[in-house]
């Protein structure tokens, strides 16, 4: 065994959307920071669809990338194709998504980390997380290396114990032509005993766009103009850009008859998955199974990048057989004479229960240890990113013997995303929903350095020389908030990169809600205060009497720090709570008249 | 910040009745109660008269207690008023008008202890408290409220939750395919939910009896005293009585106060079902209208002598109606006995003389009790004031969601007006969460990529 000399304050393992910005946060808090990946190749790879955003996604890519996070600017350098969705309905809904050049988002996002500052990379792959006194203090890899470390972030992707399913053919593999992470694995459920589960996910085919009929597409062209996701992009520079069209075909009825005719082919239903799928991103077979009246299904083409011919079929999601993928093909519209370069698969991984979780992404189990992305039971680039971003934070701020940085329900959809994970569990892979926001009317993509920036400029993760024009625009938000008329003669070099322009839509926004606002602000400070009320160390909720039996057990399973907390498990009931309140202050008096005495 | 709370101090019965209040906008809630006659000094009765609009409530003993002496810690105000329901009721109301809620079980002392204003040992009373209204209030939540009230709010959470998943789906289409609903989709939804939710607030005992008044029908047959005995609860001579049966024709509406609740009593004309007089048979229409629209039937009968044909009958209809009925034995200065009556022990009775006023104090008490347990035109009932209150709160979301509608706002705010009245139908519903609305939405919509 070699055992490296430096000794890291914190390990990121996982080069994908989680642990990249894990590893960028954590080193520029001025972590002493490791990121370990298999395959430096593949390094922030987008394995399945080109796009970064989406309704709900599109604001936590605003949501990182106010706070420090690369995940927006990397998407603005690799952009071939803009889309502002929802913006027929209010601006609270509006979503920004970016089509991106698959290999320049990978690659950008790598030097970004080869760039940062405290970060080192290595492509090696951790077998094993060591523990000694109950906390972590190192990583043990693939070829017999020893790295010590404070902390552990694991963000392992679909790789634990990862299988492959086409068809009733499978085989293991963490993505295909990649290996999957069998001795972590085995490490996490059977040396950690951490509580893990299975689920399973799919992706669809990509074709050669030779021999396509664009003629029996609908046209989807690049916004324009345009607006770039990172709050920092110069949005003249990016419209100088050259863009791609995606586009827009449906599946037929003879799609649908070889569904119907080959449903026990799918690994969907062959009995081969055991792992639980996403009800909301269904294969393609599930939606004719599941909405039979349904026959038409829409498909979107979306390019893979400048440099090559492949499309991504968003909608044709689908673990078929070979053969049945290739009919499937033929049976859309414009699409008759393509070839398919990739076959579609599903692929079944572990997660771990993240009701095991503090809000600061930390283990209550094995501290020092630290979860995020799809380890935790989620979906998506971009709820991986803003897991990954509190993760790496929160790791160095642990090393850093600091307070944790939780986000609320009303900052951001990030901190929904975190809450609902650690109280509620998952029962399928989650996904992030504007509905899932209580506070949808506060949590826009127009405002999300309104909402996060101070908090980025306090903890250190955004460069200082941004900070005067940011302060200089919220107060001009503020001013015309309050005077909706007013001059605005503010000089546009010191504001950049924000804009008058910006501040005014920002007024007129809040304005059309204003009402609301306030409404949204008073439920959340009421909030605020049951989040105050911390359950006192050595206090167990479960043992308080009169509580309802349901409640009391899944108390004992969540283990809630605030009062608060313990109110958004679902089934905990409002006298639970008035309970609740009783027994911590008479456990408090308790304990002050013990040591008084 | 705390909501401010309120709640009735002491039980029914007695002649003073106690309101609590307590919280951080008592100050301003005394002030716009009083006419901005000011706060009252700390710790001493003050009499204030109670403004309900224009016009005086009630002038009650204010006591104001500043935080942190007070019961709970906060600021805290007493109101010491007449004890009629329809002022204690009303005051409540006016309190959550202005923005305090109705406190649950416990609550005041919750504050108390919290504020450290109780020691251990009280605390313990209190948890067994809180601990029997959380199992009482989960088997409130749907199934155990039984019959038709449990339909109805299954129907209103149904709706409700479904109209929210149309809403939200639309909101989060992520191919935007969707079809947006129509305004007159969402309006029909909305209107209807409203009309569950009206219905039942309007069965708030409390709440519908103090408004409105207790519909009390007098029926009886021709000439067996009911005008007599209107005139007797009334006071004056009010109906036109004489001694030709089926003088009453018109059915004659009384609004009186018995016991500080009020009653409007409606005088029918006699029920005979071979009347030839065109006139008297119309009043015979209306007054089995009145009996279908009442709250209380008085069934009043002569009891000097034995039954009809036609009373017979008219028990029998009255029994059908499965509304709460007194029986009233009239002429008692007549009769030394009753004459036999079918399953008269069902049903409470009461023997007066409308003549001499004998036995009127007995039956006033009748009308009036229980007027909390009593059963409405349809069987439903909400009892509880708390629940009223949510009800109300419900109805004004989905009121401005409707104005909200025709103001062509989006679907991200009537989104948050429904997401209100699912709040506060909570305790009645049960809870509706994003996961419950998002299940609806996945097995309903085939979405996603």
């Amino acid at each position: 065994m070699f055992v490296c000399e430096d000794k890291y304050d914190v390990i990121v393992i996982g080069g994908g959307h989680a642990g990249c910005e894990a590893a960028l946060a954590a080193a520029k808090l001025g972590a002493k920071t490791l990121l370990l990946t298999q395959s430096l190749d593949t390094i922030a790879q987008m394995s399945c669809n080109p796009s970064i955003g989406g309704i709900a996604k599109g604001q936590i890519v605003r949501e990182i990338d106010a706070l420090g996070g690369a995940m927006g600017r990397v998407t603005d350098h690799a952009a071939l194709h803009y889309h502002m969705l929802n913006t027929g309905k209010g601006p609270a809904v509006h979503s920004p998504r970016v089509q991106c050049d698959k290999k320049t988002y990978q690659f950008t996002f790598k030097h970004f980390l080869e760039l940062q500052p405290n970060l080192d990379i290595m492509q090696d792959e951790a077998v094993k997380i060591s523990v000694s006194d109950r906390s972590v203090d190192g990583v043990l890899t693939l070829r017999n290396t020893f790295y010590h470390a404070k902390t552990v972030i694991l963000t392992t992707g679909t790789f634990l114990a990862g299988t492959i399913h086409i068809g009733t053919e499978m085989f293991r593999g963490g993505r295909y032509n990649d290996m999957p992470s069998d001795g972590l694995a085995q490490n996490l459920r059977e040396e950690l005993k951490l509580n893990i589960l299975r689920f399973k996910t799919g992706t669809p085919m990509r074709i050669n766009a030779r021999g396509l009929d664009y003629s029996k597409f609908r046209l989807q062209p690049s916004d324009n103009p345009l607006q770039p996701i990172s709050h920092f992009t110069d949005v003249r520079e990016q419209s100088k850009r050259t863009f791609l069209n995606c586009y827009i075909t449906r599946t037929t009825l003879e799609t649908d008859k070889i569904l119907r005719e080959n449903f026990q082919r799918s690994a969907m239903y062959s009995g081969n998955i055991h792992g639980l799928g996403p009800r909301y991103c269904p294969s393609v077979e599930d939606k004719i199974k599941k909405f039979p009246e349904v026959t038409s299904h829409p498909l979107f083409l979306e390019p893979e990048g400048f440099n090559t011919e492949e499309y991504y079929i968003q909608g044709f999601s689908t673990s078929m057989p070979e053969e049945v993928q290739r009919a499937l093909i033929k049976s859309v519209p414009g699409m008759e004479k393509a070839s398919i370069t990739r076959m579609g698969y599903a692929i079944e991984y572990d997660f771990s229960d993240p009701r095991d979780l503090f809000p600061s992404l930390e283990s209550k189990r094995i501290p020092g240890l630290f979860m995020a992305g799809q380890i935790n039971g989620t979906t998506g680039y971009e709820e991986a990113g803003g897991q990954g971003l509190v993760a790496g934070i929160n790791a160095a701020l642990k090393v850093q013997e600091k307070e944790p940085f939780v986000l609320r329900r009303d900052e951001a959809y990030i901190g929904v995303l975190i809450d609902d994970l650690i109280n509620k569990g998952v029962n399928e892979p989650y996904r992030m929903f504007t509905s899932r926001a209580e506070y949808r009317i506060l949590l826009r993509n127009d405002n999300a350095d309104l909402r996060l920036m101070p908090h980025a400029f306090k903890l250190g993760m955004l460069d200082e020389k941004y900070k005067s024009a940011f302060e200089k625009y919220q107060s001009l938000c503020q001013k015309l908030i309050e005077h909706p008329t007013a001059q605005a003669d503010e000089n546009e070099q010191e504001l950049f990169p924000w804009t008058v322009e910006k501040a005014r839509a920002h007024a007129d926004i809040y304005h059309k809600y204003a009402g609301y606002y306030e409404r949204n602000k008073k439920d959340a400070e009421r909030l605020a205060e049951m989040d105050n009320v911390k359950i006192p160390e050595g206090f167990d909720p479960s043992s308080v009497r009169g509580l309802l039996f349901e409640s009391a057990q899944k108390l004992a399973s969540v283990k809630p720090q605030t009062l608060g907390q313990a109110g958004r498990i679902p089934g905990v009931t409002p006298a639970d709570l008035q309970l609740l309140a009783v027994h911590i202050e008479r456990f408090r008096r308790l304990k002050n008249a013990r040591t008084t005495r | 910040m705390q909501q401010t709370i309120c709640a009735l101090a002491t039980g029914t019965g007695g002649a003073v009745a106690l309101v609590r209040l307590s919280g951080p906008e008592v100050c301003r809630i005394l002030q716009e109660l009083t006419k901005h006659a000011g706060v009252p000094d700390p710790r001493r009765q003050t009499l204030c008269s109670i403004y309900d609009g224009e016009e005086i409530l009630d002038k009650a003993l204010i006591t104001y207690f500043q935080a942190p002496h007070s019961f709970t810690g906060e600021d805290v105000a007493e109101f010491a008023l007449h004890a009629s329901p329809y002022i204690k009721g009303r005051l409540l109301e006016l309190l959550c008008e202005r923005g305090a809620v109705m406190a649950r079980r416990g609550e005041f002392s919750e504050r108390a202890f919290l504020n450290g204003k109780m020691d251990l040992v009280e605390a313990e009373g209190l948890c067994d408290l809180i601990a029997s209204c959380n199992k009482a209030a989960h088997k409130l939540a749907m199934d155990s409220l039984g019959g038709k009230l449990s339909e109805r709010l299954a129907e209103i959470k149904r709706r409700l939750s479904e109209l929210l998943a149309q809403i939200e789906v639309r909101l989060d289409d992520v191919d935007e395919e969707m079809t947006p609903l129509s305004d007159k989709f969402v309006q029909g939804e909305m209107n209807a939910v409203l009309g569950h939710i009206k219905a039942l607030a309007d069965t708030f005992s409390v709440g519908k009896y103090i408004k409105d008044g207790l519909k009390t029908a007098i029926v009886g047959a021709p000439n067996s005293g009911k005008s007599s005995l209107l005139n007797a609860l009334v006071g004056f001579d009010r109906a036109i009585v004489s001694d030709q049966s089926g003088t009453t024709r018109d059915t004659v509406e009384e609004i009186l106060e018995i016991n500080g609740q009020k009653i409007i009593l409606t005088d029918t004309a006699g029920i005979r079902e071979h009347a030839l007089d065109p006139a008297e048979k119309e009043g015979m229409r209306r007054s089995h209208r009145a009996m279908e629209a009442a709250d209380l039937i008085l069934f009043v009968l002569d009891s000097s002598r034995s039954l009809t044909l036609e009373e017979k009958e008219l028990w029998r209809d009255i029994r059908r109606q499965n509304k709460r009925t007194v029986i009233v034995w009239n002429k008692k200065d007549l009769a030394a006995q009753q004459p036999p009556l079918e399953e008269q022990e069902k049903y409470p009775s009461a023997a007066v003389s409308c003549k001499t006023g004998d036995g009127l104090n007995a039956l006033k008490t009748l009308i009036t009790a229980d007027v909390t347990e009593a059963q409405t035109a349809d069987g439903l009932m909400i009892s509880n004031l708390r629940h009223y209150q949510s009800l109300l709160r419900a109805q004004t979301e989905l009121e401005s969601a409707l104005i909200r509608l025709q103001a062509q706002a989006g679907g991200e705010i009537y989104a948050e007006h429904l997401r209100g009245a699912l709040r506060y139908l909570q305790d009645l519903i049960g809870e509706v969460t994003p996961d419950d609305v998002l299940g609806i939405i996945f097995s309903k919509f085939c979405m996603g990529k």
